[in-house]
């Protein structure tokens, strides 16, 4: 039995509505309990402000494209090179770092569970393994099925069930966690050379339509009794003009869990852009935050663009090929047989360029425009937007003005005439910004009931003490100091030890991954479907008794059990 | 100020030394330096016999000697903004990385990567130099952007890759892709080389031998006079939009 107190912590937990109260907490055996004994190990955390773990809810860090973003950027790897220093390992790599490198500097910014963006189902294994050597966070991946033939069959016949049936087998198989659809239609149109240029484009041979790819695949989810809603990176990604499509896929959904969102849309900054071209490109984040503001079965994440050297990667193919059309350097394309693509190019967002300058603003937008900061999550969809350790930044310009004020000064001259920024006064607070990190992204992906992004007893004991003292701190003047404070936890507590002080990771850890085996009838069990099977060993390169991942690549992990309504 | 550094013939076998630390300047306070063999960090003195003449008070005014095995050293000259380096023999891989200003010469051969992105300064090496002289790194969009490389031997494969800027000129044969992905600047290769400048985006590349397996993407424009010689000039890469020039003496295409 190990214990710990943390003391005098000053405590923003959103989801229990404590608000900078000072307390303890008490932890015992990686559980947050009532009490502990007198033995306990202390950690005084003298005021300073205390949250529940940070949850990415949507970020690009284990797999075979942020893999293959590695290969494609040797000139990557001699930036942040951090030698071995006592149980740390040795790292490298800024925009797509070593799988150490990612998990070291997520720690020190107190992050404690990750969801990978996007995983393709037939190379799951790449990414479990990357998961293993991610060791401080619990880790999830959502799984790909915007191209998969079998439900786009199963969607043109009409049948949901079955839909939900190949989505109940593919999780099962591939230890997945949510369902994610990448341009739905658009990457099996890609393999055709082809791209949709909205939901109403019928996908060719399968002849259905992201929308309906969208409709049904959302009902299989509800269906299926996910604890994460379908999870969509919409059509159109970075098209001017493209947020009609936005919007047009986010009236499909309707209300159908009084729990959770039922459509989480990840890097709507993408999806946010008016015009006819990039003459006349600008701002829409307005409409779409107005829109998911009077809808509380969507929530969003920001995709903040922040000026620097990335490396863009998404399993939307067409799209990757038309930034390297506009940027004419290296690029990579990738298909995934019968499943889905991706592909990955190296970007700069540069300030003297109009466009992602007006992209940086709509992020920030986006967030200050929506309602309700359960609504709309901090991402950068690293590492696509920005790299990570940008997140101090990010959070310091929602909360001033004056910091949005001072950058927007550096950007393209004609920004101003373009996006709505300037006229925003609103500075959101500590809890919004806790709620955005942590407490809406447990909400958004269906894990508080697992015990994340809370700190009630019965929880993982998962902390971040931020060296900031939040009544003597204004954030709107003292910018500078939020990023600090945000950048370096004082320390980092992961299941109920301390694992980052203060920039250093003091133990190796081991992660757990979270991943969901729907419980579904007989009849609809896919591994005996005779047809199923009989297209899956015709069309697919590997045997389907050879598909699924073997227990021996989680090494701990967590498996959540529904129940589905077939 | 004159710095002799005299190798001591190694006790056993051939491991390299990092010397990034030999740079004119380092010895402005003293020799007190610091080398890495393998995973030993040694004091320079046991591996050179070291001696000091004169004295200086910019590194303008350093000359730094290198003699006996010093094929071993690595990384010579890295970062070095001002002064000399002249090496006796032959040099070991990486040197004058990303040098801004000064002069090394080498009487010797040179291993691979001398000068790479170096920004400034000049390299003069008596004796041949291995590939990716003169280059970028693994990866990097702008190789060399500034000052002066010139080889009086032959040189190898990759010679001046994604060259920005500054000058290359290689008296004797280059190797394959001399000139890949050139961007800026001017490369002269005195003999013949195989597939100069693949990808050029903009900058020159004279050949004044045969180019051998001339790249098909570039287009004829015709002779031109170039230092008293007649060149056939070609422009390119087409394959990449570019907008280079490429003068050869002869060429053949591969059959």
């Amino acid at each position: 039995m190990t214990e710990l107190l943390v003391k005098n912590a000053c405590v923003i937990d959103p989801l229990r509505g404590i608000n900078g109260d000072v307390m303890d907490i008490a932890i015992r055996d990686g559980k947050i309990v009532e009490e502990v004994s007198d033995a306990a190990e202390v950690v005084d955390a003298r005021g300073m402000l205390t949250m529940p773990g940070g949850i990415d809810s949507h970020t690009h860090i284990c797999g075979t494209k942020v893999n293959f973003g590695r290969y494609m950027s040797p000139e990557d790897m001699r930036a942040g090179r951090t030698p071995r220093r006592g149980p740390m390992h040795a790292t490298s790599g800024y925009s797509v770092p070593t799988t150490y490198g990612n998990s070291y500097r997520y720690s020190v910014m107190g992050y404690t569970t990750l969801l990978e963006g996007a995983m393709a189902p037939l190379e799951a294994r790449h990414t479990h393994e990357e998961f293993t050597y991610t060791p401080l966070q619990d880790t999830m991946a959502n799984t790909l099925f915007d191209g998969n033939w079998a439900i786009m069959e199963a969607i043109r016949d009409g049948d949901i069930k079955r839909v939900a049936a190949i989505i109940a087998w593919t999780l099962s198989a591939v230890k997945g966690f949510g369902v994610k659809l990448t341009n739905p239609g658009g990457t099996e149109a890609w393999q055709w050379g082809k791209n949709v240029s909205c939901i109403r484009d019928p996908v060719p041979y399968f002849e259905v339509t992201p929308a309906e790819i969208i409709r049904s695949v959302v009902e299989a989810n509800e269906l299926l009794h996910l604890p994460h809603s379908v999870h969509l990176h919409c059509n159109n990604l970075g098209t001017p003009g493209n947020y009609t499509c936005t919007l047009g896929s986010m009236g499909l959904i309707p209300d159908l869990n009084p729990k959770r969102q039922t459509l989480y849309a990840t890097h709507v900054q993408y999806h946010a852009y008016g015009g006819s071209g990039w003459k006349d490109f600008c701002s829409k984040s307005e409409p779409i935050a107005n829109f998911v503001s009077m809808r509380p079965q969507i929530v969003i994440d920001m995709g903040q663009v922040m000026f620097g050297r990335t490396t863009t990667m998404t399993a939307d193919g067409p799209m990757e090929f038309n930034l390297y059309r506009l940027h004419h350097d290296k690029w990579s394309n990738h298909d995934v047989e019968l499943e889905t693509g991706s592909g990955i190019i190296p970007v700069v967002y540069r300030r003297k360029n109009l466009v992602n300058s007006i992209m940086w603003s709509i992020g920030l937008e986006l967030a200050l425009l929506t309602k309700s900061p359960w609504q709309c999550l901090l991402t950068t969809d690293n590492p696509n937007g920005a790299p990570f350790v940008k997140y101090p930044e990010i959070i310091a310009l929602l909360m001033s003005k004056r910091y949005r004020d001072a950058e927007f000064a550096t950007v393209h001259p004609d920004t101003g005439s373009r996006v709505p920024l300037p006229a925003i006064e609103r500075e959101l607070d500590w809890n919004e910004i806790a709620v955005m990190t942590r407490a809406g992204a447990a909400r958004a992906l269906g894990i508080q009931d697992l015990g994340k992004g809370h700190l009630a007893p019965g929880a993982d004991a998962d902390i971040a003490i931020y060296p900031l003292k939040i009544d003597e701190v204004d954030p709107s003047a003292e910018y500078q100091k939020v990023i600090d404070g945000f950048s370096q936890t004082e320390y980092t507590i992961k299941r109920g030890r301390v694992v980052a002080r203060r920039g250093e990771c003091l133990v190796h850890g081991s992660n757990a991954t979270f991943w969901v085996r729907p419980k579904v009838p007989e009849n609809y069990d896919m591994s005996k479907d005779p047809d199923f099977i009989e297209k899956f060993e015709r069309y697919y390169t590997v045997r389907m008794s050879n598909y699924p991942v073997q227990e021996e690549y989680l090494s701990r992990n967590r498996c959540i059990e529904t129940e589905a309504d077939l | 100020m004159k710095v002799t550094l005299a190798m001591k013939p190694a006790a056993k076998g051939f491991i390299p030394i990092e010397a990034e630390s030999i740079v004119p300047k380092n010895f402005l306070s003293g020799t007190d330096l610091l080398v890495w063999r393998g995973n030993r960090e040694l004091r320079l003195d046991e591996v050179f016999s070291v001696s000091v003449e004169g004295e200086a008070d910019r590194a303008e005014g350093v000359e730094v000697v290198l003699s006996g095995e010093t094929f071993r050293l690595k990384r010579v000259g890295e970062y070095m903004d001002g002064g000399k380096i002249t090496v006796l023999g032959d040099i070991g891989m990486h040197c004058g990385n990303f040098m801004t200003a000064g002069t090394i010469e080498i009487h010797g051969n040179a291993d691979g990567w001398l000068g790479r992105e170096m920004a400034g300064g000049a390299i003069v090496c008596r004796g041949d130099v291995a590939d990716y002289c003169a280059s970028g790194y693994r990866g990097g969009r702008k190789g060399m952007k500034g000052g002066t490389v010139e080889v009086f031997g032959r040189a190898g494969d990759f010679l001046a890759e994604n060259l920005a800027d500054g000058t290359v000129i290689v008296h004797g044969d280059a190797g394959d892709m001399p000139g890949a992905e050139m961007r800026g600047g001017t490369l002269i290769v005195h003999g013949d080389c195989s597939r100069p400048a693949a990808n050029m985006k903009g900058g020159s590349c004279y050949v004044y031998g045969t180019a051998r397996e001339m790249i098909p993407t570039f287009k004829k424009i015709g002779p031109v006079q170039h230092d008293g010689r007649t060149l056939i000039q070609f422009a390119g890469d087409l394959a990449n939009r570019g907008k280079g020039n490429l003068f050869v003496k002869n060429y053949e295409y591969l059959d």
